[in-house]
């Protein structure tokens, strides 16, 4: 096994000698940048151990993206949602519904004069049986998309709790709708409405924010303003609450001993690990141990999260104010950070380990914008929902976790190519 | 020349401080409402000219103000012994660096036409139903008196031309918030899309504020709250929300302050009402009174409209409570009152400041005289421009105004100035009350915000005395408090460019 001192030393690569230089340029402008008065590396300090990782471990960093806005065909910029399926990828915004082909490229849109019940789609998801789009609507209940007719559910049709849903998710044969009242259950072969609220659930407060499925341990995860998350098991119908244990607003205590904040925006279970995200930064609990996320310690974009979403018990993609960040592998502490120029399309990608910058690399073509609002994969590519136009990353030889790299990779020497050849 | 463009700089800033600290000082009258001169119709201070500049150049989706963020030293003025888990330092403190927006919303352009400048209001105007606010509705009262005070701020910009870069009233649009399952959230999606409202007021029940705000951030639609002291409404992290007066935190640790500190009181009883009012309202009271010493031996909830205190009163003369603290509404406030003593407890009455409403003398009598209640504005304090206030609300409603009217006056009007400056963009608008760097000078006194963007205003006690409310500083009274922390542990998890420390 690689020392701990030798196997950080790689990592003292000058951030502008990695700007500019290329996969053996910059192996070489480290050697000699070792001698110059860098600050040392940070002790270890959180998370799993990084032994026998260096700085050509790298995780896989997505350099290709494509921007869709109203010019492309969507019916408004501010997206609040994006689902992504075989077929096609689908699209709420502040004022429309798209369906971006993914075989043509079109985009066909539905408004209001279309037959949509309500402007604002705050949430998509597709049943997998049927094909059915759901949509939850932002004041305006939820609606089911299917053979081209909007079905309209709401608080005067219907058992939803509320007209203001910010979450709906397909559980089997139910769908769930995370609303300002409470959470609402349909089920979709009796037409029986379920209403979860203080009266028969463990919320503190109501405000249901954000809801997702795993079908691999048939459970809900509610993510509530002001109550943490819940779960419930679709098989016993019994929940369990995760709240921060310090229960105090103004401090997270100890970053590792719960959810960091009782505001929560987000809950997302991947293989065996639940991600919960929060305008206070995020956290990760793998059924044992919990371990909280800042920006100024891991290098992601903000604290301010608006939604999360996890690929698997190692990756997580943080939908933040100021960029997109991935928890890109959790055992190594390792983070990628997209951002775009506000002068151009363009933009970077950092790479950092245990909050130290060990990689930025150039994008010609970056995300559509720094405010980020959904995020949704599709395979190896990642779709993302901005204020202002939708991402789409093309994930051409993507890798999970982290690979000790030989020489350059092709999609990352192109984007230098890219980036120096645009200047 | 590059000398005298310093030499130059370091007047003009001087010139600038001196005459700050001589306004905060004292030493000369404030201008009405600011002074400085100004191409928007309305008064804009020296100091404000970056923010203008930085804010209103931007016209595209990608660029952000590059300006400094308030980073305070410590959170709610909290006296370190009030401070929960006792002196262990947190891993990270929120709410001490001023929350931003980065969307894209200042690239929206202003409309072609506007008929008026539409701002919605928000609050308890109806009787109702309320599940959120723990059954009857309540707050009716409280709600009205709101409403006048925003409508009178309203007509006072219409006298005065208006909205001056379009020539058009301002309109305020006017919900109820206090409905059946969460209504609030509807009302809002109706103000921020039909109504397309470019900020709102109001609000003073916590659970339908944070139902409110939720709406307000996703919107991205300005709320400047007038009326709601449940600390929590701040402490969300929503770049979009203001709050214009001084919530329950700092009330109850002046009350902290006077009861276990001042007077000596060693066991504190509470009684407050069953909703989020008066179980968030009274907690720092609570957790006051232990980080102390002291804890509160027991702590009464009553549904609200109940008639009959016995069975909760005799818990706490059982306790062998010195004092009792009350946190809810004036006519249960009163009727408790009268109850204790009618029970012979004679132990000095403490509340919240809905007690200084006017229902809670007329029920008490007598027995409200020596009542102590926080206050978050002092309205005996002599100003011409709360006597102006006085006299064009008496005027126009018929009544005096209180404490909702007055922070509702207060915020509608720093909102109409915030419009003037920023224009027809909702963005915009937030921008130059997030950055506003001076105290805006109202009728309630001076309001600063916070890095939460919170109110950072003087709270007072209220005594009943000889039939009337006299109102108390800190300073009058002598009534001493915790060393306030200045904290730096944080610095470290802000981007130093973009920074500003501000003393706590």
């Amino acid at each position: 096994m690689r020392s701990l001192s030798s196997s950080w030393r790689p990592l003292l690569l000058p951030a502008a000698v990695l700007f500019a230089g290329s996969w053996t340029a910059v192996a070489s402008a480290g050697e000699s940048a070792q001698a110059q008065s860098e600050p040392a590396p940070p002790a270890l300090a959180f998370g799993q151990s990084v032994d026998g990782v260096s700085d050509e471990d790298l995780p896989y960093i997505y350099t290709e993206w494509e921007n869709y806005t109203v010019e492309d065909g969507l019916p408004n910029d501010h997206l609040f949602s994006v689902r992504a399926t075989a077929e096609a990828v689908w699209i709420g915004t502040e004022n429309g519904l798209a369906r971006l082909d993914k075989k043509t490229g079109a985009i066909q849109s539905w408004k209001e004069e279309d037959g949509l019940p309500w402007r604002a789609i705050t949430s998509i998801d597709v049943d997998p049986k049927t094909g059915d789009v759901w949509l939850g609507l932002f004041g305006g209940g939820v609606a089911r998309f299917s053979g081209g007719r909007f079905d309209h559910f709401h608080q005067l049709n219907s058992g939803l709790v509320n007209d203001v849903v910010y979450g709906v998710a397909v559980e089997n044969n139910h769908i769930w709708a995370a609303t300002t009242a409470g959470a609402s259950r349909y089920d979709l072969v009796t037409g029986k409405w379920d209403i979860y609220t203080e009266k028969n659930a463990p919320m503190e407060e109501i405000w249901n924010y954000s809801v997702s499925y795993a079908p691999t341990v048939n459970k809900v995860f509610l993510a509530i303003w002001g109550s943490g998350c819940l779960e419930f098991d679709v098989a016993t119908e019994k929940w369990k609450d995760y709240i921060d244990p310090d229960k105090e607003m103004e401090i997270d205590l100890y970053r590792d001993d719960g959810i960091i904040h009782v505001i929560t925006t987000a809950a997302s279970f991947a293989d065996g690990a639940l991600w919960v995200s929060a305008y206070f930064g995020c956290c990760r609990y793998d059924g044992r141990h919990w371990r909280g996320f800042y920006a100024h310690e891991t290098g992601l974009p903000s604290d301010f999260t608006n939604f999360l979403k996890a690929r698997s018990a190692d990756e997580a993609w943080f939908c933040t104010d100021k960029g997109v960040g991935v928890v890109a592998h959790y055992p190594t502490d390792t983070y990628v950070a997209y951002y775009r120029n506000a002068d151009n399309p363009g933009g970077v990608a950092k790479v950092f380990r245990r909050g130290r910058l060990l990689r930025e690399v150039p994008l010609e073509i970056s995300i559509a914008h720094n405010f980020i609002i959904g995020v949704d994969f599709d395979g190896d590519d990642v779709w993302v929902a901005t204020a202002h136009g939708l991402s789409h990353g093309i994930g051409k030889g993507y890798y999970r976790g982290v690979k000790r790299l030989t020489q350059e990779p092709q999609s990352i020497a192109a984007a230098s190519s890219a980036s120096a050849d645009s200047k | 020349m590059r000398f005298i463009m310093i030499t130059v700089w370091v007047l003009v800033v001087s010139a600038g401080l001196i005459a700050h600290e001589k306004q905060v000082r004292g030493d000369e009258p404030a201008q009405s409402p600011q002074s400085g001169p100004s191409d928007f119709g309305v008064p804009v201070e020296p100091s404000m000219k970056p923010v203008l500049d930085a804010v209103l150049s931007i016209r595209d989706p990608y660029h952000v103000p590059q300006l400094p963020l308030r980073v305070d030293q410590n959170y709610g003025h909290t006296p370190r012994d009030l401070e929960p888990f006792g002196y262990v330092a947190p891993f990270k403190r929120h709410f001490m660096v001023q929350m931003e927006y980065t969307g894209p919303g200042r690239a929206i352009p202003e409309p072609e036409h506007v008929d008026t400048v539409k701002i919605g209001f928000l609050g308890p105007i109806e009787s109702t139903v309320s599940v959120a606010t723990g059954g009857k509705s309540h707050e009716e009262n409280i709600g009205k008196m709101m409403l006048k005070g925003a409508q009178l701020a309203v007509e006072k910009a219409n006298e005065q031309g208006g909205y001056h870069r379009r020539k058009v009233p301002f309109e305020l649009i006017v919900r109820n918030d206090n409905g059946l399952w969460g209504a609030s959230g509807n009302e809002i999606i109706h103000l921020a899309y039909k109504e397309q409202v470019w900020a709102i007021v109001g609000t003073i029940d916590g659970a339908n504020s944070h139902i409110a705000i939720r709406v307000a951030l996703k919107a991205e639609v300005p709320m400047v709250n007038t009326g709601d002291t449940d600390p929590t409404f701040i402490e969300t992290n929503i770049p979009w929300v203001f709050r214009v007066i001084s919530d329950d935190r700092r009330q109850c640790y002046l009350l902290v302050d006077y009861i276990f500190r001042k007077v000596g009181i060693q066991k504190l009883g509470i009684i407050r009402a069953s909703n989020r009012y008066g179980r968030f309202g009274v907690r720092e009271l609570r957790d006051g009174s232990r980080r102390l010493g002291k804890p509160v031996p027991l702590e009464m909830a009553y549904f609200v409209g109940q008639s009959d205190f016995s069975l909760e009163l005799q818990r706490l003369k059982d306790a062998g409570v010195e004092a009792v603290a009350h946190w809810g509404d004036a006519e249960d406030g009163a009727r408790i009152l009268n109850q204790m003593r009618e029970m012979g407890m004679k132990q000095p009455f403490f509340a919240c400041d809905r007690c200084l409403g006017p229902e809670f003398a007329e029920i008490a009598g007598n027995n409200a005289e020596g009542v102590v209640c926080a206050s978050p504005w002092n309205p005996d304090r002599d100003d011409p421009r709360l006597k102006e206030f006085r006299e064009r609300f008496t005027k126009r409603f018929g009544v005096e105004p209180d404490t909702y009217a007055a922070h509702a006056f207060d915020g509608t009007e720093m909102l109409i100035w915030a419009i003037q400056v920023a224009g027809l963009n909702r963005a915009k608008i937030r921008d130059v009350l997030a950055y506003r760097n001076e105290p805006w000078q109202g009728v309630v006194g001076k309001t600063q915000f916070t890095a939460a963007l919170d109110g950072r205003e003087e709270v007072f006690l209220a005594i009943r005395e000889g039939q009337q409310w006299r109102y108390y500083s800190r300073e009058e009274l002598n009534i001493p408090s915790g060393e306030i922390e200045k904290y730096t542990d944080h610095l470290h998890t802000v981007p130093s460019e973009l920074t500003q420390v501000q003393q706590p």
